[in-house]
C-alpha cells in the first residue's frame, strides 16, 4: 500500500492512499473544533461510506490521541532517540518542525528536581 | 492491570465495545477516589475544572486564551475550592492549549507551590477526561457523571523518580518517553494503559507491532486519526 500525508494534513487533501482517509480525519477536525452540526455531518458522512462501527472506533482513537499529546506536552516529553532521524520525512511533510512543542532528543538533564514528596 | 467485567456506561444504541464502556467506566470512578498525592474531592475537581475550561466561551465565542489564568478572572474558579489556583490554572491551559505549553510555563506552576509529582498527577486525570469527555461530545452522548469523592487522604506512593529528561521527574524505566511521561505516578500510568488499550493500541504493540488491524480499523486508518489529531493540537512528538 502506497499511503502519503495529504490525509495528516487536513481532510481537503485527499485519502493519502487510506481507505476513508479523508473522511476519517475530517472526524478528528470536527472533534477539534467542537461545532455539534459539522460533528454530526462527519459522523454520518463516515457512517455512510464505513459504517457505525468504524465511526465509533475512530471517534474513540481520535479521543486517545487528545489524552496522548496532552501527557506529551503536558510533561515536556523529548522525541525518542531513536526516532528522530527515522521521522524527519514525515516531520517535513507534515509541517511540524516549527511547533513551539518541539522537543528534540537531548542529553539528561540535572537532576534538579527530585521526587520531593 | 485490572478491569472489572464489561458494563454498561453509555446508555445508547451506538455499537460501542463492552471493553471500551467498561475502560471509561473504570477511569471514571477512579476521578473521585483518592489519588496518590491528591484527594478524591480534588481529582473531581480537576475533572470538573477540565470541563469547565472546555465549556467557557468568551465574548468572541472562543476559548479563554492561553495567556489569561482563570483564576484571576472572577466567577471561573471558587477561589475557596478544593483546588490550589496554580492547580486550576494548570488544568484549563493543558486542556485548551496543550501545543503552547513551555518549560518556564511549567516551571511557573511549580512555582507557585504544586509539587512536580502532584502536577504530574494533575496532567494524567487532566489527559484522562479530555479523552473520555471528547469521546461522549462526539457521539452526543451525556459525559459520565462524577461520583461522590471518596474520603481519605492520598496515598502518597509514587515511584523513586528524577528528572532525568522531561520536566517532570519520571521513573527509571526502558520505555518510550511518552510512556515514561507519567511513570513518577504508577496509578496514572496505569490509567493511561487502559484507555489506549480499549481506544488505540495496546501500548507494548505501538512500535512492536506497525501492521496489525484494531477493531474496524486497519493501523493505517488508525494512524491517519492519530496523525491527525495530533496535529490539530501542535502536538510535535
Amino acid at each position: 500500500m502506497d499511503v502519503s500525508y495529504e490525509a495528516v494534513n487536513g481532510s481537503d487533501g485527499g485519502d493519502g492512499g487510506v481507505p476513508h482517509g479523508a473522511l476519517l480525519a475530517r472526524i478528528a477536525e470536527a472533534m477539534w473544533e467542537g461545532d455539534a452540526t459539522e460533528m454530526a455531518a462527519a459522523r454520518a458522512a463516515l457512517t455512510d461510506a464505513a459504517g457505525a462501527d468504524v465511526m465509533v472506533d475512530a471517534v474513540a482513537v481520535s479521543a486517545n490521541f487528545h489524552m496522548m499529546t496532552r501527557v506529551a506536552d503536558g510533561t515536556g516529553t523529548p522525541l525518542d532517540p531513536g526516532t528522530y532521524d527515522m521521522s524527519a520525512p514525515v516531520r517535513e511533510a507534515c509541517d511540524l518542525n516549527g511547533f513551539v512543542s518541539r522537543r528534540d532528543p537531548q542529553g539528561e538533564r540535572q537532576t534538579a528536581q527530585g521526587a520531593s514528596n | 492491570m485490572s478491569i472489572a467485567a464489561p458494563q454498561r456506561t453509555y446508555d445508547t444504541g451506538l455499537p460501542i465495545r463492552d471493553d471500551l464502556g467498561a475502560a471509561h467506566g473504570e477511569i471514571a470512578a477512579r476521578w473521585s477516589r483518592p489519588g496518590t498525592w491528591w484527594t478524591g474531592e480534588q481529582r473531581a475537581e480537576i475533572v470538573r475544572q477540565v470541563r469547565a475550561a472546555r465549556d467557557h466561551r468568551t465574548d468572541d465565542g472562543g476559548a479563554l486564551p492561553p495567556w489569561v489564568q482563570p483564576s484571576g478572572i472572577e466567577g471561573l474558579v471558587d477561589a475557596d475550592g478544593p483546588l490550589p489556583a496554580a492547580a486550576a490554572d494548570a488544568v484549563w491551559r493543558i486542556t485548551n492549549h496543550p501545543g503552547t505549553l513551555t518549560e518556564d510555563w511549567y516551571q511557573s506552576i511549580i512555582d507557585r507551590g504544586v509539587d512536580p509529582l502532584a502536577y504530574v498527577e494533575l496532567v494524567g486525570l487532566v489527559a484522562q477526561s479530555n479523552c473520555v469527555d471528547r469521546f461522549a461530545d462526539a457521539l452526543e452522548l451525556p459525559r459520565i457523571e462524577l461520583d461522590e469523592p471518596a474520603d481519605g487522604p492520598p496515598g502518597r506512593e509514587g515511584a523513586p523518580a528524577a528528572v532525568k529528561y522531561h520536566w517532570v521527574p519520571t521513573a527509571d524505566i526502558k520505555m518510550p518517553n511518552v510512556i515514561k511521561a507519567l511513570s513518577a505516578v504508577p496509578a496514572e500510568n496505569e490509567a493511561l494503559f487502559i484507555l489506549s488499550d480499549a481506544q488505540y493500541v495496546p501500548m507494548e504493540r505501538v512500535r512492536g507491532d506497525v501492521v496489525s488491524d484494531r477493531n474496524s480499523l486497519t493501523r493505517p486508518q488508525i494512524e491517519v486519526l492519530a496523525a491527525r489529531t495530533s496535529k490539530l493540537n501542535e502536538c510535535f512528538y
